[in-house]
């Protein structure tokens, strides 16, 4: 399948990471644009027009989020959420290990449109290799005078650092990032203020996906109609899904939104595994419910997922086919929230450590009809009482699981055994 | 203002209020565990959920603030449900020990449960193991296990009080509260964690297993350790105080306590406590004692006439007590020799003494001598508290040695104890020169030489005459600061409030009882027992040679009265001076008034008995004026309060005079290479504790930095010798960066022996062998 | 504390506007030296930055890759995420317990091998993956723990975190 890439352009060209090659193929022309033929105001309309959403799994509109800082005159910072540890979801790594260069463009321009002075790049401490490949497209746009004082002679001025987290997914968080970013324990603040406030150092803040920011040079360069005609309305422009799980070709996928879930699967990831059928499907990483085959035809947009029953997210799809266990894999992804849970708010911390424990006995065929009753009073106890986010993501497939298999749960406690006869789902004890 | 509703209820409270505290106003109990006033919002426990209308989940009342026309709900099946869910999740890893926990019935965990609680448990999981009674310190003992991670330790240690001892270790459901390293907290603070605490996990090691609610009584009172009379509740049992807690005082004070006052309520029952009465060293019974006393005090009467029997108040005496003495000298013993003890010899008009609430307004606060982190502890919490609502607070410290430091970060001038006047004269003539009675203040001292550079002086001098608020803290020690004192108040337009940290803890007390508590006082009754017009000394708790700063004086008084009557608590240094040693009821075993150090009157309660013989001042006045024969009456109707405005002592009354130039101090001889100075500490005020002997060193002297490595001092103190006039001694010393080089520091009646031989110190030298502690 | 971490910490420090935002890079840059982080390195820590230990000690413990044990040369993290966990990534845990001779969580007595667990590593289009000192091993056969464990010997992957 022949495609155009937007965002994954390593794929179509070797080597693009490295700064002469992405040189050679446009690289930072869009910067240029952007600094000669824009004024910083004009850009965010651009971006605005656009209708670029953020990719890291909350779909905010990137331009309104520009649009939210105070004219106080207060010294700005743009912020790059890379802390990607979504399960499911690896796509920013793929940008930010192969196709660096483009970030970093994005980030220079999207700094110069939010008149930051100071850019950061937040890098999950797991991506070492990730880190290093940002490192070295960053100094080498130093050395190229893309960043720093005046660029390329325009006046405006920008500093970028790339800044290693050290294995926490909670500071994928936008505040608990800022504050690991300044040099504190991963817990998320208070809000208000938000970070376009108050945010990193206490200044205002931008805080953008690495997705969301590489899609910028490309918007710069092909303009807000052009993002416009792909996908819908209200959710325009490309996307890249990580496909996982039980599938034939599990890779990143750019395609435009709106592409219909069954496409992805079967045009682009090679559809389920010989014989055997999708039971299920998490579209947007490990944070939302499930789809069931019955939706696989949801054009996979903002608005068509919600309308399904879950939601987009980072993107990361996840595909459980017959030979899956549903209590195995609710209770591997709830004990990654226990396992990631800060332990600032009682129910977060609590609850996905019951969850997780309940979820273990019924799969070890421990199980009572009662734990499953109490099991979705837990996370009724959770939803929306926790003080971010994290707790109610530890819900999604639970809640949607207990719903749509019910049956599979009730089978753990009538035949005091998982009737799939798996035993990959020993989470307790590791 | 912001007008809301709760429940139903209308309440208009100042923008900015939590939904919480505006409940709390209506007398809405909204259940919290992290939620703490003092420390601020931190929404981690989630207990405080409450509905707000047209908000689409629940929110935590403690981070949410209120908004005008908002309608809140802080019942109804949702927030019941909620508050039902969270008190769940707290309970499901909670050993549920409830019948071997201090905290039983007194725990918040179990009331919310009681009241908002679950019936019965659905967890059936393994509870995460974590450490059980673990030391915080020697003090308190942390239940990890029973914890709820609400950070208020964290946060009062951390934010509060700037010593961050505790910290969270790990992250979610394995995280714990724990000690840095693992080892003991040292701050003086560590108590005030027991009472934050919601829950049974931090625990008090003293009171462990000691009591529980229901066999226990609870007394209010105010700690009796140094002046700030920190308002506090007294736990006894069986006729024993077994523990001290902070008590709040709405909209005055947290209720924090420091760890000498909260640990030290135990000299009542320390070893060294005097049960028994000694007459001529021999041991006898009170009633004998009582007595011998009487018939001494006649037969002195008889013979020298009115006026021949001298009293000096000491100790923690009540106001009531000390009137019953003074009452008793002028009517029976036919006496006004009646004195307070001083250690040192400054005094403070009543006209001049500021509050507490001073400190939470002032924008500039001066140490005149005294470091309140040592002298005065919870003083210094509540310069934290101020500190931490305005930032910009101008700290300064002026004294022979550095006070401010770093929980209170400010700049210090350093000039000898005797020069501190002169340096406020010379700042007030460089600030305010025209000023009333500047002149004259600074009129014998124009050309004295300070070690501060003239842009300080004046610096200094437009800092105390431009502050908006100001605030100072007074040690005493140089008298004539009080007439730089009233002359600075008169010439600044803007408040000015000193408080006095100097003892006895009670003098206000003993002066609102009619006693004149100026050093001159004390020191005419000396002398004129020197002389012999005084032939008998009634010390009431004071111990002359241990306090007095005139050594000479005290001993050459003692050596010359006929009989040397003493009431205490503990031995005192005056021991073999004493012709009838008289065990007395002390604080916890008297109920009456206590004046502190901003002139507050508070109540101590009596909550055990005196032991052995030791019996209350009212009985031995009582018997005495009975064995005088005479109908001496005790039920007069002085009452403390009388003349208090609320419960603060009358302010007015400061007949000052026309300015007095300060003295200029006597020529330092310059051959002297040590200087010793005093500071007040807390842990050394003289009343023994078995509770608080692992935070007492032997090392109570210290010296700088410097000083140490050339005494080869390590970090934990070490004995040094010290070539005095009357010979050698060794003395326990530690380095301290807030002492200067050549300067030793000591404790201001320091129960050490030592303390008491240092006159004439020539030098310090390494011991030859250093004798193992 | 070596001489090298004093100059480390001041160049950090000039890189962001609040000295501490330096203290995590730090952290990794003296562990990659010491393999870990010890009571005393905090302790050296917190005196470089003038901060309190507790602090250091309270954020060094919240994050998953700051050893505060001693571990391994090669620290092996095997990612358990969901897509892992469908393509076996509990047998290659087993496996390699069995071959190195220890429980998860555990370091070999030769103190060659630290074997962990990782949550989703963000490969899963490989899985399952684990990584050794960080670097990746991708499509792994969950049968075949030994591949891991020779190639994570040979020298070009010796690259330390």
């Amino acid at each position: 399948m022949s495609q155009k890439y937007y965002l994954l352009r390593n794929r179509e060209v070797a080597d693009i990471d490295r700064m002469d090659v992405y040189l050679a193929h446009g690289g930072y022309q869009a910067l240029k644009t952007a600094l000669t033929d824009y004024k910083p105001e004009e850009l965010v309309d651009l971006v605005k027009k656009s209708g670029l959403r953020g990719r890291g799994g909350a779909g905010f509109p990137t331009g309104m989020k520009w649009g939210f800082l105070p004219n106080d005159g207060r010294k700005r910072y743009l912020v790059v959420n890379s802390d990607e540890a979504e399960p499911g979801t690896y796509k920013d790594r793929e940008i930010i290990e192969k196709n660096p260069h483009q970030l970093v463009e994005g980030i220079i321009i999207s700094s110069y449109a939010t008149k930051a002075r100071e850019a950061y790049i937040y890098c999950r401490g797991e991506f070492l290799f990730g880190a290093e490949q940002l490192q070295r497209a960053v100094s080498e746009a130093y050395a190229e005078g893309f960043l720093g004082e005046n660029i390329l002679g325009s006046g405006f001025s920008v500093d970028l650092k790339v800044y290693r987290g050290a294995g926490a997914y909670i500071c994928g968080e936008e505040s608990a990032l800022l504050e690991s970013l300044e040099g504190r324990r991963g817990n998320p603040r208070l809000k208000p203020p938000f970070p376009a406030i108050a945010g990193l150092y206490g200044g205002p803040t931008v805080v953008n996906n690495v997705e969301t920011i590489t899609n910028v040079p490309a918007i710069v360069t092909y303009g807000a109609e052009w993002y416009t005609s792909m996908g819908t309305a209200k959710s325009p422009g490309v996307k890249i899904f990580s496909v996982s799980g039980r599938v034939s070709r599990p890779d990143n996928y750019e395609i435009p939104l709106a592409t219909p879930l069954r496409s992805l699967i079967d045009d682009y990831a090679g559809g389920v595994l010989p014989g055997h059928k999708i039971k299920a499907v998490i579209p947007g990483g490990s944070s939302v419910p499930l789809l069931l085959p019955d939706k696989l035809d949801t054009p996979l947009d903002y608005e068509s997922v919600l309308q399904a029953g879950s939601m987009l997210g980072s993107g990361g799809c996840i595909v459980l086919d017959d030979s899956v266990c549903m209590v195995g894999a609710t209770a591997r992804l709830v004990k990654f929230y226990r396992e990631e849970s800060c332990g600032k708010c009682t129910p977060c911390r609590e609850g996905t450590y019951w969850m997780t424990d309940v979820l273990d006995r019924i799969e070890r065929g421990q199980g009572t009809e009662e734990d499953l009753d109490t099991l979705m009073d837990i996370a009724d106890n959770i939803g929306g009482k926790c003080f971010c986010p994290l707790g109610d993501a530890s819900l999604g497939v639970l809640v949607s699981a207990m719903k749509f298999f019910r049956d599979e749960f009730e089978a753990h406690v009538r035949e005091h055994a998982c009737p799939m006869g798996a035993k990959l789902y020993d989470t307790v004890n590791h | 203002m912001i007008r809301l509703t709760i429940d139903g209820q209308e309440v208009t409270v100042p923008e900015g209020t939590m939904i919480v505290d505006a409940a709390a106003r209506l007398g809405v109990d909204v259940p919290v565990y992290c939620y703490h006033q003092a420390l601020g919002p931190l929404g981690a426990c989630r207990m405080c959920l409450v509905q707000v209308e047209k908000m689409p989940k629940l929110v935590t009342g403690c981070t949410t603030a209120v908004a005008e026309g908002m309608v809140v709900h802080t019942k109804g099946s949702a927030v019941e449900k909620g508050r039902k869910g969270v008190l769940e999740f707290l309970l499901i890893n909670h050993p549920l020990d409830c019948p071997v926990c201090d905290k039983g019935g007194e725990c918040y965990l179990q009331d919310y449960t009681f009241e908002y609680g679950p019936g019965h448990g659905r967890f059936q999981e393994p509870k995460i193991q974590k450490v059980k009674n673990g030391p915080i310190n020697d003090l308190v003992l942390i239940d990890q296990e029973r914890c709820v991670l609400c950070q208020r330790c964290v946060r009062f240690m951390g934010d509060y009080v700037g010593e961050e001892q505790l910290l969270l270790e790990g992250r979610g459901v394995e995280t714990v509260v724990t000690t840095v390293d693992h080892q003991p907290a040292t701050s003086q603070f560590t108590g005030n964690v027991i009472d934050l605490c919601p829950v049974g996990a931090l625990l008090s090691a003293p009171y462990y297993h000691k009591g529980r609610p229901w066999n226990i009584d609870r007394h209010s009172t105010v700690c009796p350790h140094c002046p700030v009379g920190c308002s506090s509740l007294a736990t006894t049992r069986e006729s024993h105080i077994i523990r001290l807690e902070g008590r709040p005082v709405p909209d005055r004070d947290w209720g924090w306590l420091c760890d000498r006052g909260r640990f030290g309520y135990d000299f009542g029952y320390h070893a060294d406590r005097i049960a028994d009465s000694w007459v001529k060293e021999r041991a006898t019974s009170a009633a004998q004692a009582t007595r011998d006393v009487a018939e001494w005090m006649q037969q002195t009467n008889a013979q020298y006439g009115p006026g021949s029997i001298g009293f000096v108040m000491g100790g923690q005496f009540t106001a009531e007590e000390a009137h019953l003495i003074k009452k008793f000298a002028h009517d029976v013993a036919q006496s006004d020799n009646v004195a307070v003890m001083r250690n040192v010899r400054g005094y403070l008009p009543a006209a001049l003494n500021g509050t507490f609430q001073d400190l939470t307004e002032a924008d500039t606060v001066v140490f005149v001598g005294v470091d309140p982190y040592e002298a005065v502890p919870v003083v210094h919490l509540k310069l934290r508290d101020r500190l931490r609502h305005f930032s910009q607070l101008k700290v300064l410290g002026v004294g022979p040695r550095r006070l401010t430091r770093d929980t209170m970060p400010g700049q210090d001038y350093l000039v000898a104890s005797q020069d501190e006047a002169v340096f406020f004269a010379r700042a007030l003539a460089a600030a305010a020169k025209d000023g009333p009675g500047v002149q004259m203040l600074v009129d014998s001292v124009r050309d004295y030489v300070l070690p501060v550079s003239d842009e300080d002086i004046e610096a200094f001098g437009h800092a105390l005459v431009d502050a908006e608020h100001l605030s100072l803290l007074w040690d005493g020690e140089n008298a004539a600061m009080a007439e730089v004192l009233a002359v600075l108040a008169g010439l600044r337009e803007k408040p000015t409030a000193v408080l006095p940290t100097f003892g006895p803890v009670n003098w206000r007390g003993y002066e609102q009882a009619g006693i004149d508590p100026r050093y001159g006082n004390v020191e005419e009754l000396l002398n004129k027992t020197r002389t012999g017009e005084i032939r008998m000394l009634v010390l009431w708790g004071a111990d002359l040679t241990r306090d007095l700063p005139d050594r000479q004086l005290a001993e050459q008084a003692l050596a010359k009265a006929d009989y040397v009557v003493s009431a205490q608590v503990v031995p005192p240094l005056d021991m073999p001076y004493i012709d009838a040693l008289l065990p007395v009821a002390t604080w916890g075993e008297v109920e009456g008034t206590y004046v502190n150090m901003e002139g507050r009157l508070s109540i101590g309660a009596a909550g055990v008995q005196p032991p052995g013989q030791a019996r209350p001042t009212r009985t031995y006045v009582a018997n005495w004026g009975r064995l005088f024969r005479q109908d001496f009456g005790l039920d007069d109707e002085w009452d403390p309060f009388d003349s208090a405005q609320g419960d603060l002592i009358a302010r007015a009354g400061n007949n000052q005079g026309p300015a007095q130039a300060v003295p200029r101090p006597g020529t330092r001889d310059a051959s002297q290479e040590w200087t010793i100075i005093e500071g007040d500490w807390v842990m050394e005020n003289g009343m023994p504790s078995e509770i608080l002997e692992p935070r007492e060193t032997e090392f109570a002297a210290r010296v700088s930095p410097e000083d140490a490595a050339r005494l080869g001092i390590g970090e934990h103190g070490g004995y040094v010798e010290a070539q005095t006039a009357g010979g050698t001694v060794m003395i326990g010393v530690q380095r301290d960066p807030a002492i200067v080089e050549r300067t030793l520091w000591i404790p201001r009646g320091s129960r050490h022996d030592w303390a008491q031989h240092l006159e004439g110190l020539v030098k310090l030298t390494r011991p030859e062998e250093v004798p193992s502690v | 504390m070596k001489p090298e971490w004093n100059q480390w910490a001041r160049e950090f420090k000039e890189q962001y506007p609040g000295a501490n935002s330096a203290l995590m890079p730090l952290l990794h840059r003296i562990q990659a030296e010491e393999g870990w982080l010890s009571d005393e390195t905090i302790h050296d820590v917190a005196t470089l930055f003038d901060l309190p230990e507790s602090y250091v000690e309270s954020v060094a413990s919240f994050y998953s890759l700051f050893f505060r044990n001693q571990v391994g040369k090669k620290v092996v993290h095997v990612c358990v995420g969901l897509s892992c966990a469908l393509a076996g990534s509990d047998r290659l845990m087993e496996n390699l317990e069995h071959r190195l001779g220890i429980k998860e969580g555990q370091t070999t007595a030769d103190g060659e091998y630290t074997l962990l667990e990782a949550e989703c590593l963000a490969a899963c289009n490989q899985a399952p993956v684990a990584q050794v000192n960080l670097r990746y091993f991708e499509g792994l056969d969950p049968e075949r723990a030994d591949v891991l464990l020779e190639s994570s010997k040979s020298p070009e992957e010796e690259v330390k975190p």
